[in-house]
């Protein structure tokens, strides 16, 4: 719920309340007033009457306001005000009436009076005060409405602006955050304690990234002079023994800078690190990796059935996308006996790839863990890279085992 | 041929030139930023190696002294980033090559060669060995004047053996060499043996002499004998 909106319902929650209140007051207050200023006008018109039988000894009637009889003596009864219903024929409903009725002696003869007075209808208050409240709650919400929309272009402005601001922010972007500064305090304090949290941030992730990539670096220096050592040596005729050791160290080094060149790339994708730049065709990719690879297939007498249904198309980066494909793709070509097929399917929103592997089915849970290793010499992080990658570009990667091995990617789609 | 070589690492340093002097190239060396500017503005080099991190300074920034001094030179960058961000930026600023630690001296060779070639192509594009010719310009290769049809992968294979003729080089070398860091098999280079067998029988099919030796079943040598 939007700010102003929380505002306005409570706004006219409260007013509702207080306006009923005052409604059922009012209703009372006026009711009374009504009725003793009713009351005062009768009693007024008492003493009109009484000197009006007193100058002319005319006994005025005028049915239901004035009802004056001669009577033998008086009752002990006292005057009364009451409050009556009187059939009114012409609208043909019951009015009611404020009655006073009194005894009084007149030049020595007596007299019952009644007079009587047409009140307010309740019904008739009722609808006057709701009508009345009601357009004041109305005018109210008019008020509040032009109110709260140019509160919304003028101070929530700044707010919303710096709130795109943030959503959008980059720990990867060179620039730091700006929030524009308003003149609500609030506001202020809220983004200065924002960007001195970003900036905290910013500097310890950037730390981290530095000392990950560093490290990397580092390592690579000396396994390349241990490398081009070893090569010197490999060149001046050693034995078959020393030969076949020599290359056993020069793969062992190359196999643990490639550990740590697929470390750093893990490390990069999690950072995301990678701009998401370019629109990849997957078509494209699976293409130039055929190519690439056929050599190995031919080797391993491979048949590739490919059905290139509708291309596969993500904004990914280029590296990604081809390293994405690659591990996937070598893992086919790795875990297949001679002879075997490999299958690629590319539709408009998946790309799959099968391979007719001896294994048993393999742990969907566990496989596309960091060293999660079979038999083999690889280093297990090629399907944690591809899961990476997934994961930083909202696609899903599952494992299948029918009659082959199977690795769909999907859109995610419920993103 | 003169090559300066900037490389803060000593060890490094040494290795690569002891190769490259080997290799009948006139070496100069500098381990820090400001020694190679002062070389870069005082002599003329044909091809310049250059790793961007540089304790006193970013290699990058020497690509700008290079353009104005060292219009003719090749520039091979080398960095132990493998970050294709640095690459990009490297090429745009003028650099011919990337290369990412560690390589391969036979890999910097052919890539040092690479670049003479498309530098100073006058007569240097046809690299010959007795009775083989491979004509750089346009992928061909003839024996005894008669052209033989390589594949792209046979061609690069053959261009690499001649170019580090003499060396040992293992198969995860060549394989390194033919497709990068794509192929992460360890144990599949066998296919290149199926590579190098097709090479050789196309060689000899055409009257060519099998100059590919075998050493103990784990690296081939380019050689005379």
């Amino acid at each position: 719920m939007k700010f102003l909106t929380k505002i306005n319902r409570s706004y006219f929650i409260t007013l509702t309340i207080v306006l009923l209140i005052s409604s059922v007051l009012g209703y009372l207050i006026l009711h009374q007033v009504i009725l003793n200023e009713t009351k005062e006008a009768l009693l007024g018109k008492v003493n009109l009457l009484k000197e009006q039988i007193l100058e002319t000894g005319e006994i005025p009637n005028l049915y239901p306001e004035i009802e004056v009889k001669k009577i033998h003596r008086l009752d002990k009864q006292e005057a009364a005000f009451k409050e009556i219903f009187i059939y009114n024929a012409e609208e043909d409903e019951m009015e009611p009436y404020l009655e006073y009725s009194a005894q009084e002696k007149i030049d020595d003869s007596f007299y019952s009076i009644q007079l009587r007075q047409s009140t307010f209808e309740n019904e008739d208050l009722v609808v006057i005060l709701a009508l009345t409240m009601s357009l004041l709650l109305l005018f109210s919400f008019v008020i509040l409405f032009f109110i709260g929309r140019r509160i919304n272009k003028t101070i929530w402005a700044d707010f919303e602006q710096n709130l795109a601001e943030i959503e959008h922010f980059d720990f990867n972007d060179k620039t730091d955050l700006h929030l524009v500064t308003s003149d609500i305090e609030e506001f202020d304090r809220l983004n200065r304690v924002v960007i001195k949290l970003t900036l905290k941030l910013k500097s310890d992730y950037m730390s981290l990234r530095e000392f990950a990539e560093d490290a990397s670096h580092e390592i690579q220096t000396p396994l390349s002079i241990a490398r081009l050592s070893l090569d010197e040596i490999l060149q001046q005729n050693p034995g078959k023994e020393m030969f076949e050791k020599i290359v056993a160290a020069i793969n062992a080094l190359k196999r643990l800078s490639g550990l740590n060149q697929s470390l750093l790339l893990l490390t990069k994708i999690e950072n995301k690190q990678f701009k998401a730049d370019q629109t990849i065709s997957f078509i494209n990719v699976a293409k130039r990796k055929l190519e690439e690879f056929d050599a190995l297939l031919e080797m391993k007498k491979l048949i590739v059935e490919t059905d290139f249904n509708e291309d596969f198309i993500v904004r990914m980066n280029h590296e990604l996308a081809e390293r994405l494909f690659n591990n996937i793709f070598s893992n086919a070509i790795h875990h297949n006996q001679k002879g075997g097929c490999i299958k690629i399917q590319i539709k408009k929103d998946e790309f799959r790839i099968c391979n007719s592997g001896l294994s048993n089915s393999l742990n969907n849970e566990t496989i596309f863990n960091r060293f999660a290793k079979d038999n083999s010499k690889s280093h297990g992080l090629g399907l944690a890279i591809v899961k990476n990658i997934c994961n930083t570009h909202s696609l899903d990667i599952h494992y299948t085992k029918y009659d082959s091995h199977c690795f769909t990617i999907q859109r995610n789609t419920y993103k | 041929m003169k090559l300066l070589i900037i490389e803060d690492e000593i060890e490094l340093l040494i290795a690569i030139s002891n190769y490259l002097i080997k290799e009948n190239y006139l070496c100069e060396l500098a381990d820090n930023f400001a020694g190679a500017r002062e070389k870069l503005s005082m002599n003329a080099y044909d091809l310049i190696l250059l790793d961007i991190s540089l304790p006193d300074g970013n290699g990058l920034e020497l690509l700008t002294t290079i353009k104005e001094h060292q219009e003719k030179a090749g520039v091979i960058i080398v960095s132990a980033k493998n970050s294709s961000d640095d690459k990009i930026g490297g090429l745009d600023m003028g650099a011919d090559d990337y290369l990412t630690k560690p390589f391969e001296l036979a890999e910097l060779n052919s890539r040092i060669k690479a670049i003479l070639r498309r530098r100073r192509f006058e007569g240097n594009s046809v690299i010959k060995f007795h009775e083989m010719a491979i004509y750089t310009d346009n992928m061909l290769v003839s024996i005894h004047r008669k052209n033989i049809k390589l594949t792209k992968k046979e061609y690069d294979l053959l261009l690499f053996l001649l170019i580090n003729k003499n060396r040992v080089l293992t198969k995860e070398t060549i394989a390194e060499h033919l497709w990068q860091d794509n192929i992460d098999m360890a144990d599949n280079f066998d296919f290149i043996y199926t590579h190098l067998n097709n090479l050789r029988n196309k060689i000899k099919n055409a009257g060519g002499t099998d100059y590919i030796k075998t050493v103990y079943g784990m690296g081939y040598r380019f050689t005379d004998i």
